[in-house]
């Protein structure tokens, strides 16, 4: 499948710092991924830099086979740049004319899509309001809402949910989820769990260079994963339990209360149930049990 | 490269929406409240008055007797004295008026990120291009105001308003707009290069300053480069100053080739900066 986004050898720097060194990596249609790293670690510029709104010192970035920024990507690819603010001058509601308006619309058809995308961030009675009126969190609907107009192909959106009260943030997940497969997204968040759920493809920027890139079809064949938390602080004497089932690789704490568990499952198929039949006989009663590893766990707890 | 058409149509959305700015938003009623202000006083204070001396008798005599047959005297045979000392008035003044009301052509959206969001849906020459088009069009009807009152002046004077009055208005809008032209692209090229309007505005009459200045020390030196002289903006103000009607247009070319190239550096600089 061809790419939407091929990243080959960029390097970026500013001054005598180096933040992006020789990242390769490519997405492809349908794709959602999760862009991740620690605060500094060449988020923003990566973004930046595919949105057309930095260059690269060197190598080559191309989204649907132009360079970022020319005029055969307007509507293709939208974007919620990070503190990208409206003019506070114009309501909401104008300003997203205007938008519909460059991305070729009629006036009709652009307010039209206007009140579609708000409605998506429930900021539909805010068409007339102005952007300096608007609270931070509604500024921010209105700025995911942008990234909506028309039908974008592959949207980019950097830390969509900080600033947003949960009830907000949950919306604006759903709205990813339900868009994702036609639409392709690349999300830059520091909300592991969040991308955990959206996204299919993981790329981890640590210090300027690509530390891993996952996809959700990469898990280990011959290990499975489990995380057991339980009810009680008996983990001394769980992990003794357990460790005497078939098929037992390892067995890590990871919490207070929380183990994790690695197994064969070629060696024994049913390790799960016999889990559950180990701590069922002995009484131990436990609050939650995962399969797989966290995005967390894999990022960070892979030793 | 942007296709022609598709700048065009962005051109004139952004220009458009200038409009919109300086007349639905409170931004831009307060610049035209001010604009209507200046001129309530300069109409009342200095044009009216001025105009009653000029058509005086005698004055005419004066005035030759004292500067002799010099090209100021061309400026008794405009049709109405109002519209000679608005043309004399907004040939000094409002190319500095320009830099101050031009400066924030793009600072604030550079500054708030604004320019981010438009550069996912329109090249960066458009933006330039269209910033500077609103900014004239703007411009164009604060003039176009102005000489409306100036000729309402001159008509409650002579009695009525003919066809050379109106013909000398349009000379004078026609004018006024080519001498903003390169004054407006400066602006475009200082609000591409910094995030504020008053550090737009401070680096345009530095410039400006430093350059006259540089070349004349210059030319003390090498006396054959006076003609670089002749090249800067506004420069033709004072060849215009003696002159009326469509023969002014001979001094149009310098005016339209500096702001091609300034549009050319004030794209350039926002095309090759980080948003």
């Amino acid at each position: 499948m061809k790419p939407i986004i091929q990243c080959t050898n960029v390097t970026k720097g500013f001054g005598s710092k180096t933040v992006l060194q020789q990242l390769n990596f490519e997405l492809t249609q349908g794709d959602t991924a999760a862009l991740i790293g620690p605060n500094g670690a060449g988020k923003t510029t990566l973004f930046s830099i595919i949105c057309g709104y930095l260059r690269q010192d060197s190598g080559s970035v191309s989204l649907f086979g132009h360079k970022p920024g020319s005029s055969a990507l307007f509507g293709q690819v939208a974007a919620l740049p990070q503190d990208a603010r409206f003019d506070p001058a114009f309501s909401i509601g104008e300003q997203l004319d205007f938008y519909g308006r460059l991305q070729g619309l009629s006036s009709k058809a652009a307010r039209q899509e206007t009140l579609r995308v708000l409605t998506l961030v429930d900021l539909a009675e805010q068409v007339q309001q102005k952007a300096a009126a608007l609270s931070h969190g509604m500024c921010k609907r209105a700025a995911i809402a942008q990234a909506f107009i028309g039908s974008p192909q592959l949207i980019l959106l950097d830390e969509p949910t900080a600033g947003l009260d949960p009830v907000n943030a949950l919306h604006i997940r759903q709205l990813i989820n339900r868009l994702s497969g036609d639409v392709s997204f690349m999300i830059s968040s520091h909300n592991i769990f969040e991308l955990e759920q959206l996204c299919n493809k993981v790329l981890y920027l640590e210090h300027g260079k690509l530390q891993a890139d996952t996809t959700s079809e990469n898990e280990q064949q011959l290990q499975q994963y489990l995380t057991l938390q339980l009810e009680d602080d008996n983990t001394e004497v769980v992990t003794a339990a357990i460790g005497q089932l078939p098929g037992l690789l390892s067995i890590r704490p990871m919490q207070k209360k929380e183990l994790q568990l690695c197994y064969d499952p070629q060696q024994n198929a049913n390790f799960d149930l016999e889990l559950l039949q180990c701590l069922a006989a002995n009484g131990w009663r436990y609050r939650n049990l995962t399969k797989g590893q966290t995005l967390e766990q894999k990022l960070f707890n892979t030793a | 490269m942007p296709h022609p058409k598709q700048t065009l149509q962005h051109c004139g959305l952004y220009a458009s929406f200038e409009l919109r700015r300086l007349l639905l938003t409170r931004r831009g009623l307060m610049t035209l409240a001010a604009t209507t202000v200046i001129w309530f006083f300069l109409l009342r204070y200095a044009i009216a008055p001025a105009s009653d001396i000029i058509v005086a008798e005698g004055f005419q005599q004066v005035f030759s007797d004292m500067f002799g047959s010099t090209g100021l005297s061309q400026l008794f045979a405009w049709p109405a004295p109002e519209l000679a000392i608005y043309w004399i008035l907004s040939l000094l003044l409002l190319p500095m008026l320009c830099l101050f009301f031009t400066a924030n052509q793009l600072c604030s959206d550079l500054q708030r990120g604004t320019l981010r969001l438009l550069a996912l849906r329109s090249s960066r020459l458009s933006i330039v291009l269209g910033r500077f088009s609103g900014q004239m069009l703007v411009q164009c009807c604060l003039i176009l105001l102005s000489l409306v009152a100036t000729l309402a002046l001159a008509t409650w004077r002579e009695g009525s308003l003919t066809l050379p009055m109106l013909n000398a208005a349009a000379v004078i809008a026609v004018n006024l707009l080519l001498v903003l032209l390169p004054f407006t692209a400066l602006m475009s090229c200082f609000s591409a290069m910094v995030r504020s309007s008053r550090l737009a505005v401070s680096l345009a009459i530095v410039s400006l300053g430093l350059l006259v200045a540089l070349l004349s020390w210059f030319i003390v030196y090498f006396p054959d480069f006076l003609f670089l002289l002749g090249y800067l903006p506004g420069v033709q103000v004072m060849q215009l100053l003696p002159l009326q009607g469509w023969q002014t247009l001979q001094h149009a070319v310098l005016p339209l080739v500096q702001t091609v190239v300034l549009l050319g550096l004030a794209s350039l600089l926002l095309t090759r900066r980080a948003l």
